[in-house]
């Protein structure tokens, strides 16, 4: 069963927690940004928008940075859609950067190897997959979930039918990244 | 799909084989209770408590980088003497305790004999057990000039709360409410209580509007559903036209203005004798008529409401005046400590941490400071007219100064001056974590150790009365020690041990916790104590002079100020050759002058910059992203610019100006950025005593290389 992120740029504050909190639960040093926040802006004055984005690892169904990489080092996990590098096999050769469209694959220089999210998968730290990821954990606005694709198409369905109700004000639709829709086959629910 | 539950912290904690400690953070004064996992000594995580309605779990990035400290190689580890003159950069040899403490021990007794107890003050910003120091500064030692960092805050938002309402600070129950009205307050951006911040954007989800006054497009802004770019230092006019709109179209709630409020004919007519109309407040705001009528409408319509500022209103000299203008709307619609409006929380039955008997009490002979100052109503000192006081000895002589968790050579407006001051000091006295710049100008460095490593119980700043509790994780860094070690140390050289009687933390935390429904025991191990949220205590009366919520107010009066809000401009106007008015604004990853030697902070952002609409780069030349120059008549700096959309034409917004360019604290934060605030001339606001870092002009121009 895939797993994999939602995230409703509605909450999203550009706090930042969830950067450091992957760092931490993870052992991530200063350098490589396994998830960074960015923000929008659009419009000119006094009528501007802007718009956050929390981006990490989208482990995509035919993720286009396993298929880059000259010495297999990427693999997709049968059991759970997570993308996940091996460092012992990873030559920091960059392929996998060039080929990412979201600037997920990130060089560490002191270790010259690869590094990226791994759903808190980081050996000796797995987190359980029933547990939030330390980035939806930390989370202020709760604007970062975690879980089954099927379970989290539910959430876009509920932001959905509360703004048909008119409950919610007016806006983007929440993001739900459907990787497999974007990358083709591999990525789905089964 | 993945929830949070109570047993998460005790999970994690078992995949890191670790033990979970029930603290707090002290990153910032809003202190989320935590859950931090120690292995071999060490932190090796840490995140919010789940349980606690406080944080709900959560945590800032500033919060979730703090354990940096715990290893932070640039940390005090031992007390500093300075060996080289005053009015030169400090230098420091390395000191025992036993000297250290002899040598201020001997300065306080010499200034005492020379000036009076008075003549010692103390200051600070995160107050991390600062009641140790003011038991033995004030208490005994008897000097009534006991401080913190409220005028370089929303000293004018206090003063307001605290005269309308008898209440210090209100919070804001933004859960229950269909229309936030903000004024100068970037709560989502600031990260302040995260439940609000939570809360606030649930509300939304749910219908509730929100209207952001604020001449930034700051990131709460970006979540309104109403940004209202205002002119800078304008609010007042635009509050007090809003209220006009409100009593004159009969939308006010006359039953509570009746029953609960003292002065609401005298209100009426003082905005009908001003003349204070939409028409009159556009020139002056830059917010159209049609506009201010249709938004006072829909406020006090619109139930629940909530109109609340915080510290963007204030940083003016007409500030105070602003602040009771914002809250003054609360009340002519009666959205008072109801549910969906500001709440006049309640605080915990914590008692006193040490029992100093009444007959040991020293008594003041002298005025505190803000009285003698000629500022009764400023609910803290006036920080920006202490250098008058330590330099020129008005009002009286201060020529002993505490310091803690507090930077005011960078902090302050006028660092020239704040400098200036520390020459004339015959005893200043920095307790820190760092070799901070106001450390630097001191004769005594004391090494404090951070909230990882110490013990603390405090008010919590949740909605609720709370309790919070800070407990030690690891071992203090070097030879740091606790407020409440160093106090007891410093009182046994003054003759006042046996004031202080506790062997560990846990003897003077029973105390404090006396009056408190759950046992200290039990606090270790759940972490916090909340009571249920209350509401309606309004017709209970309050803690006003009249007990009502205070339209006239009775105290302004007795100052000699006009009992109702006024609109008067204020005082620096841009001109030909400064044309660009100073407005302040925060990152939300950096917290104030404490977070820029943590590496992972910095790396999310390592610089500040000013920012200007793209209309004024153009007329000044101003690209994206190069250095300028922006220059006031007092002093210039060179900072990164940013052209942007979301800014008022017309000013600048210098963001983290008094944060960055560090020169002493840290190798990380060393030449970082670019400190903003000697630009600033001293201006203090004459009611509330508030540091006004907005009265400032400048202009910006490209810098040469």
């Amino acid at each position: 069963m895939q797993h994999g992120f939602y995230f409703d740029h509605q909450r999203c504050v550009k706090c930042h927690a969830c950067e450091i909190a992957c760092k931490t639960w993870n052992e991530v040093d200063v350098g490589p940004r396994w998830r960074e926040v960015v923000k929008i802006e659009s419009g000119t004055y006094p009528d501007v928008q802007a718009m956050n984005v929390s981006m990490a690892c989208m482990h995509c169904g035919d993720a286009p940075c396993r298929n880059a990489c000259p010495v297999s080092a990427i693999t997709k996990r049968a059991e759970d859609g997570i993308v996940v590098v091996d460092p012992n096999k990873c030559i920091g050769c960059g392929f996998c950067a060039w080929a990412c469209p979201f600037n997920a694959p990130q060089l560490s220089a002191s270790a010259g190897k690869m590094e990226k999210c791994n759903f808190c998968q980081t050996p000796g730290k797995e987190r359980p997959l029933d547990m939030p990821r330390a980035c939806e954990e930390i989370c202020p606005t709760g604007a970062i979930r975690s879980g089954p694709m099927t379970e989290l198409a539910k959430l876009n369905r509920e932001e959905a039918a509360a703004r048909l109700g008119g409950m919610a004000v007016q806006g983007f639709p929440a993001l739900m990244v459907q990787a497999q829709q974007q990358f083709g086959p591999g990525g789905g629910d089964d | 799909m993945a929830t949070q539950a109570a047993d998460l912290g005790a999970r994690l904690a078992g995949i890191k084989d670790a033990e979970v400690i029930k603290s707090f953070c002290y990153t910032c004064p809003w202190q989320c209770p935590t859950e931090v996992f120690v292995r071999d000594g060490k932190v090796v995580y840490h995140k919010g408590n789940p349980e606690s309605p406080n944080n709900i779990g959560s945590r800032c990035a500033k919060g979730m980088a703090s354990w940096y400290v715990t290893q932070d190689p640039d940390r005090l580890k031992f007390p500093l003497l300075r060996t080289n003159p005053k009015g030169e950069p400090g230098q420091f040899r390395r000191a025992t305790w036993d000297e250290a403490l002899d040598f201020i021990a001997g300065k306080l007794n010499d200034i005492k004999e020379k000036y009076g107890p008075e003549a010692v003050a103390f200051t600070c910003h995160h107050d991390p057990n600062t009641h140790f120091y003011w038991h033995l500064l004030k208490d005994l030692y008897g000097s009534p000039n006991m401080y913190a960092h409220t005028s370089g805050c929303e000293q004018d938002r206090r003063s307001a709360c605290l005269t309308m309402f008898g209440h210090v600070f209100p919070m804001h129950d933004f859960a229950n409410s269909r229309y936030v009205m903000l004024w100068g307050m970037n709560n989502l951006g600031a990260n302040q209580g995260l439940w609000e911040s939570r809360a606030l954007i649930d509300a939304k989800k749910k219908g509730c509007k929100l209207v952001v006054i604020d001449p930034n497009f700051t990131e709460t802004a970006q979540k309104a559903d109403e940004w209202i770019p205002v002119n800078p230092g304008s609010d007042g006019a635009l509050a007090l036209a809003m209220c006009r709109v409100i009593i004159e179209a009969d939308l006010f709630d006359r039953d509570f203005v009746n029953q609960h409020c003292s002065g609401f004919d005298g209100f009426r007519d003082h905005l009908r004798e001003k003349g204070y109309t939409p028409e009159w407040a556009e020139p002056i705001t830059g917010v159209s008529a049609e506009t201010i009528t249709r938004v006072a409408r829909e406020f006090a319509t619109t139930k629940p409401a909530m109109s609340a500022m915080f510290k963007g209103s204030g940083y003016y000299t007409n500030g105070a005046d602003a602040g009771r203008a914002c809250y003054i709307l609360d009340a002519i619609t009666g959205e008072v400590d109801k549910p969906g409006n500001i709440n006049l929380k309640d605080w915990a039955p914590l008692g006193a941490a040490v029992d100093i008997p009444e007959d040991a009490m020293a008594t003041p002979s002298k005025d505190p400071l803000h009285v003698a100052m000629g500022y009764p109503l400023a609910p803290d000192l006036p920080n920006s007219r202490l250098p008058d006081a330590v330099i020129d000895g008005n009002p009286y002589p201060v020529k002993g100064l505490f310091v803690q968790s507090t930077n005011p050579v960078m902090s302050d407006p006028n660092r020239d001056r704040v400098q200036e001051m520390f020459k004339h000091l015959e005893l200043a006295v920095t307790c820190e974590l760092f070799m901070s710049e106001t450390a630097l100008e001191s004769d005594v460095v004391l090494p404090e150790t951070s909230f990882y490593e110490q013990a603390e119980i405090r008010q919590g700043m949740w909605i609720g009365a709370e309790v919070v509790l800070c407990q030690p994780a690891v071992a203090p860094v070097g030879e740091s020690k606790p407020p409440y070690e160093i106090v007891k140390m410093l009182a046994g050289k003054m003759g006042w041990g046996q004031h202080f009687p506790y062997e560990k933390w846990e003897d003077w935390g029973e105390l404090m916790m006396r009056d408190v429904p759950m046992s200290l025991d039990e606090l270790k191990s759940k972490g916090f104590w909340a009571d249920r949220v209350r509401y309606n205590r309004v017709p209970d009366g309050l803690p006003t002079p009249s007990g009502k919520v205070e339209i006239h107010s009775q105290a302004y009066a007795d100052a000699g100020h006009d009992p109702y809000p006024v609109y008067s401009e204020r005082s620096v106007i841009p001109d030909n050759d400064y044309p660009l008015q100073v407005t302040h604004s925060k990152f939300s990853m950096h917290c104030n002058i404490v977070t820029q030697n943590n590496p992972f902070l910095m790396e999310i952002c390592g610089e500040n910059w000013v920012e200007i609409n793209s209309r004024d780069a153009a007329l000044y030349g101003i690209q994206n992203d190069t250095y300028v120059m922006v220059e006031s008549p007092k002093d210039k700096i060179r900072i990164l610019a940013k052209v942007v959309e979301g800014l008022v034409p017309g000013c600048v917004s210098i963001r983290h100006g008094h944060g960055f360019g560090h020169w002493a604290m840290g190798n990380v934060a060393k030449g970082k950025g670019a400190h903003s605030n000697n630009l600033m001339d001293t201006h203090t606001s004459p009611i509330t005593g508030a540091n006004c870092y907005n009265e400032c002009k400048v202009r910006v121009y490209p810098a040469s290389s």
